[in-house]
């Protein structure tokens, strides 16, 4: 038996029950006579957790209503079925997952980037386009040093937060700041960027796509909102795909390209509808090649998304961050060099009005309109809505560092049931809206507020790692500090240059916006911890202070089952009570006094009388008045002010608009007033009309 | 014979898993209730009902998993958790309270003096119950 019984868990140490209302013991007596057992019940809501701690079951979350039934089935549909705290871990992206998911946006700019060059290069005419390829090589060698500081920056913050993490670790708060207020402002854009690009890129072969732009381009962003709402790893498992089809279709097309110009095959050039005519409007100067140059340094946008999102990937984190950023460099860096030369080679022109992109013009020329063309087009439109994601990866992220370093609304670090951070992503699916719609969808006039924030952002974290290496002296530390120098120099060098050429065409959006954000997160900030000076236990020894015995104020606009309820509960928690009605009239005054009078409920046990005060209404206003006499009493009177309220709570909720709701209002005006406790008595009602049993509710 | 309720006791042994399987095989074509119960044996020394954090703890993921178990194999396995001195007397008299058509306790390979050991639990239920008991043993090999 000794062994058997230990398997049955022989007791060790006791301690004495805890007389939890979760968790029923009963003694029952067994069949033979001195056989007694205890039966542990729990509700089925509840189970026991670890160390004597209750955990709540799936049978806690489910509705009771048919409404809320069919609410939790139409999120079930939308979002899926929630996901348990404890099996986050399988939730984390891989590194084939991670590089679909946080790359997107990078990898996706290989599709515009080039031609944003080539749009600002033809403004001097399309003699000026032989710089296309010289201009590309200088973002492809910009792209290999952020990308190489970003590994550094994932390796030594591997915890997430990436720049801003740096920033305000190694340099302070405000260069923190700054960092999160630009990327918060750029994800923001990234959202909208990609999504007019990608409705663009639709729109070089469906007219009425591009007619309506705006429409679809919200639309598409409330799709993505809903998929990243799904939850990480879901979302990763939509986007990840066409990533792969966009990078095996443009590799295909750089080689069957690169076949053509090598072996002298090469098919004649296809013509947008609207070409940029061969004279130009603007001088080719130094000023307009930097403007070219800044236009494309938007292909960076994106490569901070890893170290952004390094804790949402497989452990080892640092480890799988470094490969994916690897990874997403070195292929974009290929089909980003791959176009340009094609783009070069070809001669292709960009189309003015922008209906026809130049990726779609490259392609025309080397494939036709086959179905070649179409898989082009498609996965590049796919990807291109689809690097939104990176914003929505991104952007959520950032907002709950923020959120847990108080500098955002404590709602931003709330996982919800799909551990994804909804209200990071629901709020930027609304601001990308926004910004698109106010700029008409058009990613020409999207671009020039774009890249300053990733800029600014890999500069300061680029300087911050310089302070660190330089201070700490940690191992390696002379490579390191000279590979974050040449990042924060080439960063910081490309930051002027976009902020100076794009300023007059948008880039002073940004920089105004910029501060105002960060005196927000300030503010922010500023408040929790006014909040948390106020609230914190400063004597963890000290007793609790039992309350003065308050004066109670029970407003009764009837005399009936309601009000007396909440009478009856008023002089169970204080000798001092008093009924106020108000009257719209002298009549009704007279009325109610009479029906008060004849109430005999009002004698208390112990020979003393609930107090009534009247007030009329002459203009039959509620509630001034009411706030008024509390305010009054509590003038005259010392003691803490308690209002009970009786309110009546009809069968069902659409009930509610034939009853006035007084309680409810009445209980919104006294929530801010100090020195005042609203306590609720509902009182529900049957079908029958008959009483049920209700808690009182202390608000 | 269609058995409509199964009780099964679980002690946390590597033969729990074969045996809620086995319960589920059992019980799924006449569609029997099975109830999965974990007797904590408390010392005489203590009382009946002290509260035992460790062993409600064991006792509560051995069920947790139970329950798995059988929802992966296609049944539902209701679960308790019990006090008492002796664990056999328990099962015992849950069975009569649940009327149970058949209780079916697991024994783990073991072999004490030369000879294959069955616990005291297992022969005192097998005495004592009032319905069908149906002891399942381990493979010698596991």
């Amino acid at each position: 038996m000794a062994d058997e019984g230990e398997r049955h868990g022989r007791a060790g140490m006791d301690r004495a029950a805890d007389g939890s209302p979760l968790e029923e013991r009963t003694t029952r007596t067994g069949a033979l006579p001195g056989n007694r057992y205890v039966r542990i019940v729990r509700p089925p809501e509840f189970r026991r957790g670890r160390g004597g701690m209750f955990v709540a079951t799936d049978e806690a979350l489910k509705p009771q209503t048919s409404a809320g039934r069919g609410y939790e089935l139409l999120r079930r549909i939308l979002f899926g079925p929630p996901i348990s705290t404890e099996h986050e871990l399988s939730e984390r992206l891989g590194v084939a997952t991670g590089l679909g998911v946080l790359a997107t946006d990078n990898i996706s700019s290989s599709a515009y980037s080039i031609e944003e060059v080539m749009r600002v290069l033809a403004l001097a005419g399309t003699g000026a386009l032989f710089l296309t390829m010289p201009i590309g090589i200088a973002i492809i060698v910009v792209l290999g040093i952020v990308i190489i500081s970003q590994t550094q920056v994932i390796r030594t913050y591997p915890g997430g937060g990436g720049s801003y993490a740096v920033a305000k670790h190694e340099l302070g708060t405000l260069p923190g700041l700054v960092v999160a207020g630009s990327l918060l402002i750029d994800y923001t854009l990234t959202v909208a960027v990609s999504t007019a690009a990608g409705v663009d890129a639709i729109g070089s072969f469906v007219q009425p796509v591009f007619e309506h732009r705006v429409f679809w381009g919200v639309a598409l962003i409330a799709l993505i909102m809903l998929g990243n709402l799904r939850g990480v790893r879901e979302a990763g498992l939509i986007f990840a795909g066409p990533t792969y089809i966009y990078l095996l279709a443009m590799l295909g097309l750089i080689l069957f390209g690169a076949f053509h110009i090598f072996t002298g095959a090469m098919p004649p050039t296809a013509v947008p509808p609207n070409p940029f005519p061969s004279t130009g409007t603007e001088a080719l100067g130094i000023f307009l090649i930097l403007r070219a140059f800044a236009s494309g340094c938007a292909a960076l946008t994106g490569a901070e998304a890893v170290a952004n999102g390094t804790p949402s990937l497989r452990p080892p984190e640092a480890r799988n961050g470094v490969i994916t950023v690897l990874l997403m460099g070195s292929v974009y860096g290929v089909v980003l060099f791959g176009l340009t030369f094609l783009a070069a080679q070809t001669h292709a022109l960009p189309d003015v009005k922008e209906q026809e992109t130049v990726m779609s013009v490259v392609t025309r020329t080397f494939v036709g309109k086959g179905a070649y063309y179409y898989l082009v087009q498609i996965s590049t439109s796919v990807l291109l809505i689809l690097a939104a994601n990176t914003g929505f990866t991104g952007f959520p992220r950032l907002a709950s560092v923020l959120a847990d370093d108080r500098f955002m609304p404590r709602q931003f670090s709330f996982r919800g049931e799909r551990l994804a951070f909804s209200v990071g992503i629901v709020a930027l699916a609304i601001a990308a809206a926004l910004v698109l719609a106010a700029f008409g969808g058009s990613v020409t006039n999207l671009i020039p507020l774009y890249t300053i924030g990733v800029f600014m952002a890999f500069t300061l974290a680029q300087s911050g790692l310089v302070r660190r290496w330089w201070v700490r002296h940690e191992r390696g530390w002379q490579w390191r500090i000279a590979i974050s120098a040449v990042g924060a120099f080439a960063t910081g060098a490309t930051l002027l240059i976009v902020a100076t050429t794009k300023f007059e065409y948008g880039a002073w959006m940004v920089i105004v916006m910029l501060p105002l954000l960060v005196l927000l997160l300030f503010a922010i900030h500023r408040h929790y911890s006014a909040v948390a000076d106020a609230l914190v236990i400063e004597d963890p020894d000290r007793a609790v202070l039992r309350p003065t015995v308050p004066i109670v104020l029970v407003p009764v606009a009837r005399l009936d089952l309601s009000a007396v309820r909440a009478l009856g509960f008023a002089v169970s928690i204080s000798p001092h009570v008093r009924a106020v009605h108000v009257a719209t009239s002298a009549e009704s005054a007279t009325i109610f006094r009479s029906r008060w009078e004849r109430w005999s409920g009002r004698h208390l046990s112990d020979g003393r009388e609930i107090a009534l005060d009247i007030i009329e209404s002459p203009y039959r206003a509620l509630l001034q008045p009411l706030l008024k006499y509390v305010d009054r009493v509590d003038e005259r009177d010392p003691r803490p002010i308690t209002v009970v309220l009786a309110e009546f709570i009809p069968r069902h909720w659409w009930e509610l608009i034939l009853h006035s709701q007084t309680a409810f209002r009445l209980r919104w005006a006294l929530l801010f007033r100090p020195n005042t406790i609203v306590i609720d008595v509902p009182y529900h009602f049957s079908a029958v009309g008959r009483e049920e049993e209700a808690p009182v509710r202390g608000a | 014979m269609a058995y409509k309720k199964i009780l099964v006791p679980l002690a946390g042994s590597a033969v729990d898993p074969d045996v809620v399987r086995l319960a589920v095989s059992i019980g799924k074509p006449a569609k029997a209730r099975l109830y999965g119960v974990h007797v904590i044996e408390v010392r005489w020394n203590l009382p009946l009902d002290a509260v035992l954090d460790a062993e409600l703890d064991h006792g509560e993921e051995l069920l947790a998993s139970a329950a798995r178990i059988a929802a992966q194999s296609g049944g539902e396995l209701e679960t308790e958790l019990l006090q008492a001195r002796e664990a056999a007397a328990a099962i015992v008299d849950i069975a009569r309270e649940r009327q149970c058509d058949l209780v079916l306790m697991g024994m783990p390979y073991r072999r004490r003096l030369g000879r294959t050991y069955v616990s005291r639990t297992v022969e005192e239920v097998y005495l004592g119950a009032h319905c069908a008991v149906l002891a399942y043993r381990q493979e010698a090999s596991q």
